[in-house]
Parts: structure tokens; C-alpha cells; sequence
């Protein structure tokens, strides 16, 4: 009896709510927020993970900021790729579910063929993609020739490795694409309907009602597919073979770290780059949340 | 605003796994395998896995297993790509493999770091360090003990096309033998069709890079023994200037086009004789065995820069070494001494058309009926190169400089600095990295 007194309904439902997520809990404690403050600490020492952790204080940091060129290297070209690819992208999602947003005939066959790059990943795309862009005799040379364009020598000029790999990124929109087209169809007709009656031509429907709508997941698309950019790895390891292209244009942020975790054992010096990292990311989510109520719409005021 | 309260600590957490993915290894894989009727179980990682090597280095394995009835090897495939984070990850985690393939040029970094067992000990009553080409030896010694033994290794050559030579007008029996010599013979190769090529003589970057010729002219590494930094050298300067005359002879879109068709295996512009001459590893041979059969070539040396300068190569290998902290160190010995034996690598050497550390087992390698005569020539010439062959140890004051010079190089061919310019800012930038590092 009084442990039905104990806790009223309020606390019952939330201690439930806890258990229901408690794996996940355990989980982030155990793999994610040990690493994580583990890396945190061992940023501070000359760890190389099998012989020596002695505390060396700010020294990763000093070095960082004060004497490596690829430091700022990886940096610039990791933020030249976030600012490119995540409007290009975004834009490019919202337009093709936007053309895909249509009733015609065999519409689902063009949503899925337009899904499917999303569904592909990983090393065979970026082979696939290697000889794609090849030069000489590569497919999108090709194409281009076919219009008078010489095309670039993609992935052998650094001035257009990064280009390369955002325009590769841009073909497998697909997956930003589905979560819009299922706002989209969210949208009530009413809408449409109301503003067809007041005299509203498509593109003033699109600009006024669809993007407003749309604002909710056209933001978590920013803040996920920012985040992913200033991951970008694999693409770089991939195609560059681990080293950063010509006059390391392919260089990213965390393949250099990679470099100097791996190959350098620097595992503290790398932990030192994984905070900065962190930080600058964690700084533009917060901007992007503190902008998010100035533009993004949700509907029912719900906020 | 209830709602959409998580958001924020989602956000936290997203943030979270994108701060350590970097570090995201694998987990062991290796498995605690219980030792039958009380024999040693041994876990053996190489990255073999492919339909030629595999069956090679199992039936090896095999052959150890039953040439004694103390120690059982069990081998595991890791894909190159994971094999040696993976076993950091384990080194790290109490339980790594018995025995690992591992980079040569490392070794000695790896000795620095612990992460490899010394084998001082068991050279000591053994000492089979004799048998194994010296360069390959040293590489593997940190403050004079060693931690890996040589296993597999190879070397560059130059294959060049007979028939092409005699076509130009050439002796196909002899091979340029100088750089000067490599240029005159590529002039008269070399078939133009407008801006274009219809027979390439000669680029010396496909198949090697830069730091090779650079090697061969001065025999002397980026960063020496001593972390003095040698990158701005006479020698080195000229070797710069030299390949950039080439690139500027052949100009930027016809190398890129000729460099793309080489990285697709059976449509090597060298099969088709549209490519006069190549430097390669010797078991490009089995290559033109599989693709091109009818191929009349010859191989020679790598060209020296002045006759007398030497005729010196590069290559790198893998050595067989034991994990810090791996649980049976003596029985994990005897089986890297029977790998890198002579009986085992001579099967590897002849099965594999591959370069060995053991000397004795390359020497009777060369003469093996298994080979045609095509194969004894090629093998016979890897032979001769081997004692002339450089390997380029990481250099333990700066492990990761070449991502600095390397750029500087493309640099000078992509016309945005002069070789002087680019040299002097990879000494400095190398000599920088150094200092920073402490060492």
C-alpha cells in the first residue's frame, strides 16, 4: 500500500519511460560517454594506445593551432565541402521530391529510381564513381564532350578533387529526397486548394505553402547532413587511397586525423583534433538551433 | 515548446558519435581456440585472401602443423584494410593474434611503441638474422633488437618491349643503362599522333612515384637514421628537374589519360605495346603472363642516373611478428621461424612468382623448373636487384611526412612552384614537423 502512495502517476509514467529506454542508457554510458571522456582526458597526454600516456598538458593543442599547415589544410577543405554540399544537396533534395510530388503515371518507378543511389554506398560506389570520372575516357567526360564541354581532370586537378566528391554526393540525394516528398504528402490539399481559389499561380504555392511546411524536416536535413559533412571520411580514404589526393585537396579533417592516429600513432594528438572538431560542430548546431525559431514552422504552434 | 524538448539532447548525442567516430575500430576477432589433446593453438592474421594467395599460405601452415605434433596454427583472413587496426585494437584490449603480418617499414616504429614483441631472445640462441637481405634486417631493428622477421618483400625493375625497341631501331638486347640513355631511347619510341600518342616510350611516374628516382639518384632517404631531414639535396633538386622535364614533354592530359588506362589490370597500354617501357614490380610478370602471353619484353635494372651512380631500387615487404602481449611468445616463434625458413618460402616464392627475404630461398627460387624461361628471366633479374633494392623505414622522429612532400611534388608538376621552391618548403615543413613532434 504505500508504495502506491510513494509515487503518484506523474513520476510512475516517468520511471517507466526510463526503463523503456534503460538498454539505450547503458549503452551511451558504456560505448559512447566513456570513449568519449577517455578521449577527452588522453587529449592531454602523448597516448600512442600500447606504451606511453604521460600528461603533457595543452601540448597537442599548441602544436595544433601553432606549427601543422595540414591541420588547417584538412580544416579548409572540410569546410569547403560542408558549405558546398549541404545547400547543393538540400536544394536538390527539395527540388527532385518536388518534381516527384506529382500524380502521373509511373511516378513510383522514378521515386524508386531516384531512392536507389541512396541505397548503394560504400567502397564499390566510390570505384564506380573513380572510373565514372576518369578523364579520358570516363562517362561524364563523355557526356560533357557531347555538349563541347571539355570536362576537368576531376580527380587528378586539386582545384576540382572537392568538386568531384560533392557532385558525387549530389547523386545520392535520394535519401533527403524521401524525407521530404513524405512531408510533402503531408501537406493538406486544402492549402493548395485555397490558394488555386485566391488566384495563387505554382510557383507562388510552392514558395508559400510547400517550403513553410516542409521547414521542420528541411532543418533536421541541415543539422544531420552538416554533421555528415564534417564527418566526411571514406570517400577520401577511398579515392585517394589514403594519402589526400594531389597537394592534399582530398585531405579532410578526419582522414588526417586518421593519418595520425594510424599511421603516426599519435593517438593524443588525434584525440586533440577530434575535440576541436567537436567544438566547431557543436558551435554551428547551436547557432543552427538558436535560428531554427526564426524560420522553421511548426504547424498546430506546437513548439 | 513540451514537445520538442529531446531535441536539444539529441542533438548532444549526435554530436557525441560524430566527436569519436574517427576512432570507431573493430572489435578482436580473435577467439580463444581451446587447445586439442594438448597442443599450442596458435591465431595466425595475414591479409591473404584472395583466390592465388590463400591456398598458398594455408597449405604452409598446413605443412607446419604436420611437421610436428606441439603447435597447431590456425589462420584468420583480415581484409588489408582492417588487418592492423584491428590488431592495435586487440594489442590494446589484452588479446591480440600469435603471429602477424605486418609492414616492413614500421617495424621499427611498432618496436618503439611496444606494440610488437622484442625478439632479441630468441635471436640470441638462434640467430638467424644471416639469412635475410640486410637492408630487409635492419629495417626491422629498433635500438638494435629486432621485432619482425622478413617474410615476403619486392623490388622495382624495368620491363621494356622488344619488339617496339627493334621497330625504333633499337638493340631489344640492350636496355637503356642511364637516364640520358631512358630519354634518347623514349625519343625514338615515343609514336605522336597530333597532340596525342599513339606509343608512349616512357614516363617514369607510372608505376613509381617521385621519392623512388630520387632514391635511386642519391641513395639517401627523406629523413636519415639520425631525423636529419635530406630532402633539399643537389641530387634531389636535379632528380626533380628531371622528372618534370618529362611531365612537361608529355604534358598533363596525356599522362592523366595513360595513368588511368594502367590502373585497370588488363587494359595496360604496356600489353598492347602502346607503351614501350615500364617500371614495375617483378610479379607484374604474372600479369603479362595471364593478359598479354604473346608479349615479346625484356626486363633490365632500374637506369642509374650516371654510369657508376648505381642502378638502386626500391621496395618495401612484410614481416612476420609477434603482438605485445600475445600468450604464447616461444611457440609463436617457432612458426615464424618456419615461415620465413627456406622451405617455406621457397614454395611461396615459386607459387606466388614473389619476392623473399630469405636469400637462400630467392637464390634456388630463380632456378626452378615451376618457372618458363620468361619467369627465370624476370625472377633471375628481382634476384639480382634485391642487394640493390633501398626500403624507406618510417622514420620514427616523423612517421606521417610524406603527406608534406608529396604535395609539394605535385606542386612542381601542376606548374605552381619551382623544384627549387618546392624542395625548400618540403625540407622546412619536414624539418618543422619534427621539431614540433619533440623528438
Amino acid at each position: 500500500m504505500a508504495g502506491k502512495r510513494r509515487f503518484n502517476y506523474k513520476t510512475r509514467e516517468g520511471l517507466q519511460g526510463y526503463l523503456f529506454i534503460l538498454p539505450w542508457i547503458i549503452g551511451f554510458i558504456v560505448f559512447t560517454a566513456g570513449p568519449l571522456l577517455f578521449s577527452f582526458a588522453a587529449s592531454f597526454t602523448n597516448y600512442n594506445v600500447t606504451s606511453q600516456m604521460d600528461f603533457i598538458g595543452l601540448s597537442n593543442y599548441e602544436r595544433l593551432f601553432s606549427g601543422d599547415q595540414l591541420f588547417w589544410t584538412s580544416l579548409y577543405n572540410t569546410l569547403y565541402y560542408v558549405l558546398f554540399s549541404v545547400p547543393l544537396t538540400t536544394i536538390g533534395a527539395i527540388f527532385l521530391s518536388a518534381l516527384l510530388n506529382r500524380d502521373i503515371p509511373g511516378m513510383r518507378l522514378f521515386r524508386t529510381i531516384y531512392y536507389l543511389p541512396a541505397v548503394l554506398s560504400g567502397v564499390g560506389v566510390y570505384l564506380l564513381w573513380m572510373q565514372l570520372l576518369e578523364p579520358g575516357t570516363g562517362m561524364v567526360n563523355t557526356v560533357l564532350a557531347w555538349f563541347g564541354i571539355q570536362g576537368p581532370n576531376w580527380l587528378f586537378d586539386p582545384e576540382w578533387t572537392k568538386p568531384a566528391l560533392i557532385f558525387m554526393k549530389l547523386w545520392s540525394v535520394g535519401g533527403g529526397m524521401l524525407l521530404y516528398l513524405a512531408s510533402m504528402q503531408g501537406i493538406s490539399k486544402s492549402l493548395y486548394e485555397a490558394a488555386e481559389i485566391d488566384g495563387a499561380n505554382a510557383w507562388q504555392q510552392f514558395t508559400r505553402i510547400t517550403i513553410p511546411m516542409i521547414t521542420p524536416v528541411i532543418f533536421f536535413d541541415i543539422v544531420t547532413s552538416l554533421i555528415g559533412g564534417f564527418q566526411i571520411f571514406q570517400e577520401a580514404y577511398v579515392m585517394s587511397n589514403g594519402e589526400g589526393g594531389p597537394v592534399n585537396s582530398m585531405l579532410f579533417y578526419n582522414l588526417y586525423m586518421w593519418q595520425k592516429a594510424f599511421e603516426a600513432f599519435d593517438m593524443g594528438y588525434a584525440m586533440a583534433m577530434s575535440w576541436i572538431l567537436f567544438v566547431i560542430v557543436f558551435a554551428l548546431t547551436i547557432v543552427n538551433l538558436k535560428l531554427a525559431p526564426k524560420w522553421v514552422h511548426y504547424e498546430g504552434g506546437g513548439k | 515548446m513540451e514537445r520538442f524538448k529531446w531535441v536539444p539532447a539529441l542533438l548532444v548525442m549526435i554530436l557525441v558519435l560524430s566527436g569519436c567516430n574517427g576512432f570507431t575500430t573493430g572489435g578482436s576477432g580473435a577467439e580463444e581456440v581451446e587447445a586439442e589433446n594438448g597442443k599450442v593453438t596458435l591465431d595466425f592474421w595475414t591479409f591473404w585472401g584472395s583466390e592465388i594467395r590463400r591456398p598458398i599460405i594455408e597449405q604452409i601452415i598446413e605443412d607446419f602443423n604436420n611437421s610436428q605434433d606441439e603447435i597447431e596454427v590456425k589462420h584468420t583472413f583480415v581484409p588489408w584494410g582492417d588487418i592492423w587496426t584491428k590488431e592495435l585494437a586487440a594489442i590494446a584490449a589484452g588479446d591480440p593474434p600469435d603471429v602477424v603480418i605486418n609492414d616492413i617499414n614500421a617495424t621499427a616504429l611498432r618496436g618503439k611503441n611496444q606494440q610488437a614483441e622484442n625478439l632479441s631472445k630468441y635471436l640470441e640462441e638462434d640467430d638467424i638474422s644471416g639469412d635475410f637481405y640486410e637492408e630487409l634486417w635492419n629495417a626491422t631493428l629498433y635500438e638494435g633488437d629486432s621485432y619482425g622477421i622478413p617474410f615476403n618483400t619486392d623490388t622495382r625493375v624495368l620491363f621494356y618491349n622488344k619488339d617496339a625497341f627493334e621497330e625504333a631501331g633499337l638493340d631489344p638486347e640492350q636496355p637503356p643503362e642511364t637516364w640520358e640513355e631512358l630519354w634518347e631511347y623514349a625519343e625514338k619510341l615515343d609514336v605522336k599522333n597530333g597532340d596525342k600518342y599513339d606509343r608512349l616510350g616512357f614516363y617514369p611516374m607510372f608505376g613509381v612515384q617521385t621519392d623512388v628516382w630520387m632514391m635511386n639518384a642519391d641513395q639517401v632517404n627523406f629523413v636519415d637514421e639520425n631525423s636529419e631531414v635530406k630532402i633539399n639535396t643537389p641530387a634531389k633538386l636535379e632528380t626533380l628537374e628531371w622528372l618534370n622535364k618529362w611531365h612537361e614533354k608529355y604534358g598533363a592530359d596525356n599522362i592523366n589519360s595513360w595513368q588511368a588506362q594502367m590502373e585497370s589490370q588488363q587494359a595496360n597500354p604496356f600489353f598492347s605495346g602502346d607503351l614501350a617501357m615500364l617500371v614495375q614490380q617483378p610479379t607484374f610478370y604474372t600479369q603479362i603472363r595471364d593478359y598479354a602471353p604473346d608479349l615479346n619484353f625484356g626486363v633490365a635494372l632500374l637506369p642509374e642516373k650516371e654510369p657508376g651512380n648505381g642502378h638502386t631500387s626500391w621496395g618495401g615487404g612484410f614481416v612476420a611478428e609477434i603482438p605485445a602481449g600475445a600468450k604464447n611468445p616461444d611457440a609463436s616463434w617457432e612458426f615464424i621461424k618456419y615461415l620465413t625458413g627456406k622451405e617455406a618460402q621457397e614454395y611461396w616464392a615459386v607459387k606466388n612468382f614473389d619476392n623473399v627475404a630469405n636469400i637462400e630461398a630467392a637464390e634456388s627460387a630463380a632456378s626452378s623448373d615451376e618457372f618458363n624461361d620468361n619467369g627465370k628471366m624476370v625472377y633471375e633479374l628481382a634476384v639480382e636487384a634485391m642487394p640493390l633494392t633501398m626500403l624507406t623505414p618510417t622514420s620514427l622522429a616523423a612517421p606521417d611526412y610524406m603527406t608534406l612532400v608529396n604535395s609539394e611534388f605535385d606542386n612542381v608538376y601542376l606548374g605552381k612552384k619551382t623544384p627549387e621552391q618546392a624542395l625548400e618548403d618540403a625540407q622546412a615543413a619536414v624539418e618543422k614537423l619534427i621539431e614540433k613532434n619533440g623528438n
